[in-house]
């Protein structure tokens, strides 16, 4: 249109728009408290530790590209559940390792995007790396604008492959090298209610095929399929009288290795001066265990009847406190969170009778600092 | 991100900035910057202002040329491509017409005053160089209304754009640009003011990478006579034009939207409308009896 090429000879339109670079770092250290000794009925108490280094850079190349760069570093150490074992008028007993395992697992993501006037398109690419455990993933992500960008469709298919190699198998007896391959699809609608508060409401749905045990576990058998669907709700609400905003956002998951479970998080950020800002949040989540779930390993099974007495797949609930402090200045800011994460048989909505003495609680504080060049 | 919201007055009209940065500082830096960007506009090209550009030229009218530096020429040329789209009726040059029609006026003017105001009236005559440019007659004026006010807020959105700010909605008198989304990907809603009611919203836009001009609207007419005429005159007759009340456009630039709305306004009705269709951009319209047309709003 003539107008609008004649518009683009205005200098504001001819002046490029400089490139914005983002480049982020964030120390995170995991800590999962020490078993109650008088479950453990062999092996440590220690539970794991883990710390994680991750480094992120944004950037955009020429108008309409971005390129996005991730890593991540973990290094672990500490002790697992192998089995449990049910003893005779007492509560279930664990087997955990020996306070001997040290792993180290280290990620590299790269993403690109291409940006359109009311849409945009990406494919990343992911390579996570330890030692018994090699993961590739290829994920394509599309958005599209609509009703006058009232409304925002996200179309995301992803897939992987895993490659499992159980360390000291040969002395163990475990497998020796197994795979494992996953696809997913989500969608998700965006829409804008008001000019204060807007509504995702997302699906999806993943089909985990392969080896699905686990094999550090003394009897773990699982099937080898495994389809999860979950349907999700997040809503955003502004409010410009306490310059604060509230998310609230609920989950429902269900699988066909039987297990459901809910989801509820909220978060309130506050503003409290320009340059700070704090963040609590609690999180509740409860779900009910697997069909072949059993409360003790069970030797007599025979080795085609699955079972599995792995604490995530037992009933439970767990709550999450989170504190986050956010300090912003011109190029850079820098956070710090801390949560507390609780998980105990009792708080589940269906309570279980049993509670796996292996549940976790742990704590995780991290700090980050992102700065613009 | 958070959002940061600055009001001012600039170029005679309310202005409101809406920021999403990371800090305040960069907030706060990029409203300075963008405040003084308003005021630029305002200094070099207000008709009100004895120094501006605007006022230097139109006091040359007649007498002489006068030296234009390259962003006066551009936007002169952009207004001169808006003379050609719309066969002469988008004219900076007619200003002069509001001399005639304005609210202080009693009684209809006759035809030999409307004869002797169009002659003032042209952009046809006047001369236009990279270096200079000049109006032949004295008397003769050019306003930059419908396109500096657009542009400026066009100029000022590429200027937060570049300093670090993710989202922003920048608007200078209802003239809006925004960019980026703010709260989770959503646009910037914009109430659109009833033309006849104010304070009272006929129509929320939704804004994402898009601009809003909006032409018309509230108060923009005056009764005379017992009948009731538009503040826009048609630069060929002279005469008011009855036209629709008010007209929002949407387009990624505000200059072009802003165009697009004030030649919807100078033509009746229908081939406003018609108008409106051709430029195959999204509008709003109200007409003399508030019915709305158009693909935007809701």
């Amino acid at each position: 249109m003539a107008l609008t090429s004649a518009a683009l000879a205005l200098p504001a339109f001819s002046a490029s728009v400089p490139d914005q670079v983002e480049i982020g770092i964030k120390t995170t250290a995991y800590r999962e408290s020490d078993q109650n000794p008088e479950s453990v009925l062999v092996g440590s108490v220690q539970r794991y530790d883990i710390n994680i280094n991750q480094f992120y850079l944004i950037t955009p190349i020429g108008r309409d590209w971005g390129l996005a760069l991730d890593l991540s570093h973990e290094s672990m150490s500490g002790a697992s559940p192998w089995g449990t074992v049910s003893v005779v008028g007492a509560n279930t007993q664990l087997v955990m390792s020996g306070a001997t395992i040290e792993e180290a697992r280290n990620e590299l993501s790269v993403g690109v995007t291409r940006y359109f006037d009311t849409a945009s398109l990406g494919l990343s690419l992911t390579r996570s790396e330890e030692n018994d455990y090699n993961a590739t993933a290829m994920a394509v992500n599309g958005e599209w604008d609509f009703n006058n960008r009232q409304s925002t469709l996200a179309v995301g298919l992803s897939y992987s492959t895993d490659s499992i190699e159980p360390s000291d198998a040969l002395s163990f007896g475990r497998t020796l090298k197994q795979a494992r391959r996953n696809a997913s699809f989500s969608l998700a609608w965006t829409q804008v209610l008001n000019r204060a508060s807007v509504l995702q409401s997302g699906f999806s749905v993943t089909q985990h095929n392969g080896y699905l045990s686990d094999p550090y576990k003394l009897r773990d058998i699982r099937p080898r399929q495994r389809l999860e669907t979950a349907i999700n709700f997040r809503y955003r609400r502004f409010m410009q009288r306490s310059d604060s905003s509230l998310h609230l956002d609920y989950r429902y998951y269900h699988d066909d290795f039987g297990i459901g479970s809910h989801t509820l998080r909220s978060a309130w950020y506050q503003n409290l001066t320009d340059q700070f800002q704090l963040i609590p949040s609690v999180r509740y989540y409860s779900q009910n265990q697997a069909d072949f779930y059993v409360g003790g390993d069970d030797y007599g099974l025979a080795e085609t009847v699955f079972q599995s007495s792995d604490y995530r797949l037992s009933g439970f609930g767990a709550v999450t406190f989170g504190l986050q402090g956010r300090f912003s200045q011109r190029d850079w800011s820098v956070s710090v969170n801390f949560e507390r994460y609780l998980s105990a048989a009792g708080y589940a909505l269906n309570a279980s009778r049993a509670e796996h003495p292996g549940l976790l609680r742990f704590s995780l504080l991290s700090f980050g600092f992102d700065f613009r060049l | 991100m958070q959002l940061y919201t600055t009001s001012f007055q600039a170029m005679g009209c309310p202005c409101e900035l809406r920021l999403f940065a990371g800090s305040a500082a960069v907030a706060q830096d990029a409203a300075a910057a963008c405040i003084s960007e308003a005021r630029r506009f305002e200094q070099k090209y207000s008709r009100y202002l004895d120094t501006s550009v605007t006022s230097l030229i139109n006091r040359s009218a007649g007498v002489s040329a006068t030296p234009i530096d390259p962003e006066t020429f551009s936007l002169l040329q952009y207004a001169d491509v808006c003379y050609e789209q719309s066969q002469g009726l988008f004219d900076i040059t007619s200003g002069v017409l509001r001399k005639v029609w304005n609210k202080d006026r009693q009684t209809l003017p006759g035809q030999a005053e409307l004869n002797e105001i169009t002659r003032l009236v042209g952009w046809d005559k006047v001369r236009l160089s990279e270096s200079e440019f000049f109006l032949p007659q004295r008397g003769m004026e050019i306003d930059f209304g419908g396109v500096v006010k657009e542009y400026a807020a066009d100029a000022i959105a590429m200027r937060v754009r570049s300093s670090g700010i993710s989202a922003a909605l920048v608007s200078l008198g209802g003239d809006i640009v925004t960019f980026g989304a703010q709260l989770a990907g959503a646009a910037w809603p914009v109430g659109i003011v009833h033309p006849t009611r104010k304070s009272s919203v006929i129509a929320t836009i939704y804004l994402k990478d898009m601009a809003l001009a909006t032409s018309g609207g509230y108060a923009r007419y005056f009764d005379l006579q017992g009948k009731r005429y538009s503040h826009l005159i048609n630069p060929n007759t002279g005469w008011p034009v009855d036209s629709l009340l008010s007209v929002s456009v949407s387009t990624e630039q505000a200059v072009v939207a802003g165009s697009i709305s004030s030649i919807a306004l100078l033509y009746d009705r229908q081939e406003a409308l018609e108008w409106l269709e051709n430029c195959g951009c999204a509008y709003f319209a109200i007409d003399q009896d508030l019915s709305c047309y158009g693909n935007l709003g809701g």
